[in-house]
């Protein structure tokens, strides 16, 4: 009886605390008498199924998928921690605690949100500001001779990538390969 | 009452004698001493409780078969949940549901309490500034038309912040789920509403749209409110196939609108599937019309049977409600079934349709759905449907009407004459 990987990952997750490997046959305790008496084929003592459903075929009957039996093994263990399942008023409860962190949640966000975009206008009424201001520092008028020098200067984009290689402002790949055409090929 | 007492044999005893105290089987309570005096009680004692030797029910509380039986045969009122749960119930403190001491919990309701406050506040302020709204003058507010969107626009939002401060409260959703929730209310009318087009809506209209009732009948339907059709206590899905005794007697109508407001409905069944000989072809026939229905989110019911029930002393002549009175709807033998369509109209605001002028005019075979409803200004609100189809009440039902020759028409598949075959030559095939 050979386990697939998956059924590995269904036997840790339902069986967390044990550390032990599964014998390869679970299915048998091997303690028990009766069950030592079945292990051996067609030596049940006694069968109360009527005449037409015991099946007589190759090994006693029809054989259950592998998988099938492994994951109705562990789901039926008693080391299965039982689904959760609440009572009604218990699940109302739940359900009150829920909303409340959902909204508390949204609340968080649209103030996140409503605080970006604050900044984001201060931000630019500045730059609007600079863009107005002339030598002075008083608000002259615009496309005149100093008028926006300090504008200018926010806005240059020199050496932002000083110390990072160039080829950071985009994501490296493999493809399109750089000599992507071979214009020398002829048939 | 023998498991639960299994299950707990130490406290068994113990439970006896607080059951006296806690619950109210105890008009006891006054008298807790004379528990287990055999003598007669005093004067005053009497006075204060009637019958000490049958204390008072708790429907809620009895977890005794003995107390059950009794119960139910002096108060006629049945025990309310599991014997297990009443059991249980009689120890516990009641505490009521937002008062539950889980701290998590009560914190939450902090939060949701505090937003229900913010909310209408927002309400208090959106509805000053639609007074204000109103109070302005039309040139102001960029004329009649962009006034009356603005308006439209904000009581809209209004309605939106009533649903949204108490979407959130657990009992309103707990009365909800039991079905006790007020249909006054918004947010128990939009609760239903939600629940109703999960499911119950997608039903009927895809009973509809396969059984083709919907281009048949009315080209388009949008269905705003839930009917329900019932023959005395049989509730009929939608689309399923009646027997024709039980559709012999008028139906029972349970229509649930989910906007607020009164409002008048016209009831029209119309069998889409009656065969026509001369034309090898199918027509309508309308079964049933009555009008000036008034129908609003509490009042559900619309008996169909109860309309113009004629009432003591009232000197009314003409029925007020129904226009064509029900015709029990029949199929013919051998013919496919019929699919009768039961429509809910609404009137225009305030229109009363006149039901003697319309039973003059309408005639029952070959009713045209559309043009009644164009006729009479009408817009289709609810729909449902059910068929029906030969079976061994119909012929009953068919005389009764009064159709006796036409009981004995059977239809049948006419015989396609089969092309002249001529063997050919096997010698081709080969």
């Amino acid at each position: 009886m050979r386990r697939s990987t998956i059924l590995h990952s269904f036997y840790s997750a339902f069986r967390p605390l044990s550390t032990r490997t599964l014998p390869a046959n679970c299915l048998r305790k091997s303690f028990s008498p009766i069950t030592q008496s079945l292990r051996a084929p067609n030596a049940a003592p006694f069968s109360s199924s009527s005449r037409l459903l015991a099946r007589k075929g190759k090994g006693g009957g029809q054989k259950k998928d592998n998988r099938i039996t492994q994951i109705r093994y562990h789901l039926t263990h008693q080391k299965t921690p039982r689904p959760l399942r609440f009572s009604r008023l218990r699940a109302l409860r739940h359900w009150t605690i829920h909303r409340a962190w959902q909204l508390f949640r949204a609340k968080q966000r649209t103030a996140e949100q409503l605080e970006l975009e604050r900044q984001y206008n201060s931000m630019r009424e500045a730059c609007e500001a600079l863009r107005l201001m002339d030598e002075r520092g008083m608000s002259g008028q615009e496309g005149g001779r100093e008028v926006g020098r300090l504008y200018r200067i926010a806005m240059e984009k020199k050496g932002i990538w000083d110390n990072v290689p160039i080829e950071y402002a985009r994501i490296q790949m493999d493809y399109p390969s750089r000599e992507g055409w071979n214009h020398e090929w002829t048939r | 009452m023998a498991a639960c007492k299994r299950a707990v044999p130490p406290l068994h005893t113990c439970l006896r004698c607080i059951r006296q105290n806690v619950n109210g089987n105890a008009s006891t309570i006054g008298a807790p001493s004379r528990l287990f005096s055999s003598s007669t009680p005093s004067s005053e004692q009497t006075q204060f409780e009637q019958n000490p030797k049958f204390p008072e029910l708790d429907p809620s509380l009895v977890s005794n078969r003995r107390d059950e039986r009794r119960l139910i045969r002096t108060t006629g009122v049945l025990p309310i949940g599991s014997r297990r749960r009443r059991a249980a119930l009689q120890t516990s403190s009641r505490i009521p549901f937002e008062q539950l001491p889980y701290q998590c919990f009560q914190e939450a309701r902090k939060i949701l309490q505090a937003d229900r406050e913010e909310k209408i506040k927002q309400i208090e302020v959106m509805r000053s500034r639609i007074a204000n709204v109103e109070a302005q003058d039309v040139a102001v507010s960029g004329g009649e038309k962009a006034k009356e969107a603005r308006l439209r626009s904000m009581r809209n939002h209004v309605e939106e912040l009533k649903i949204l401060a108490d979407i959130n409260d657990p009992m309103v959703k707990k009365r909800h789920e039991d079905g006790e929730g007020d249909m006054n209310k918004p947010i128990y009318r939009y609760l239903a509403d939600k629940q109703w087009r999960q499911y119950r809506r997608l039903v009927s209209m895809q009973r509809i749209t396969q059984m083709n009732v919907m281009p048949d009948v009315l080209p388009k339907i949008d269905p705003v409110a839930e009917v329900t059709l019932a023959f005395g206590r049989r509730n009929v899905q939608p689309g399923d196939f009646v027997d024709s005794r039980v559709s012999e007697v008028i139906p029972r109508l349970k229509v649930q609108v989910f906007d607020k407001g009164e409002r008048l409905v016209t009831v029209v069944v119309v069998d889409a599937d009656v065969p026509v000989l001369d034309k090898d072809s199918f027509t309508y026939r309308c079964h049933f019309i009555a009008s000036n229905i008034p129908i609003s989110p509490t009042s559900t019911s619309i008996p169909l049977n109860q309309l113009d029930r004629p009432v003591k002393g009232s000197q009314e002549e003409t029925p007020k409600h129904i226009a064509l009175p029900w015709l029990p709807p029949y199929a013919h033998k051998g013919s496919p079934y019929h699919r009768l369509a039961v429509l809910l109209l609404q009137q225009g605001e305030g229109k009363t349709i006149d039901t003697a002028k319309v039973a003059q005019e309408t005639k029952r075979d070959g009713f045209i759905m559309r043009s009644f409803v164009d006729k009479h200004q009408l817009k289709p609100v609810g729909v449902t449907m059910f068929r029906t189809q030969w079976d061994e009440g119909t012929a009953g039902v068919m005389t009764r009407l009064g159709l006796e020759d036409e009981a004995k028409i059977e239809f049948k598949r006419k015989r396609v004459e089969p092309l002249p075959y001529k063997k050919k030559d096997p010698k081709r095939y080969r």
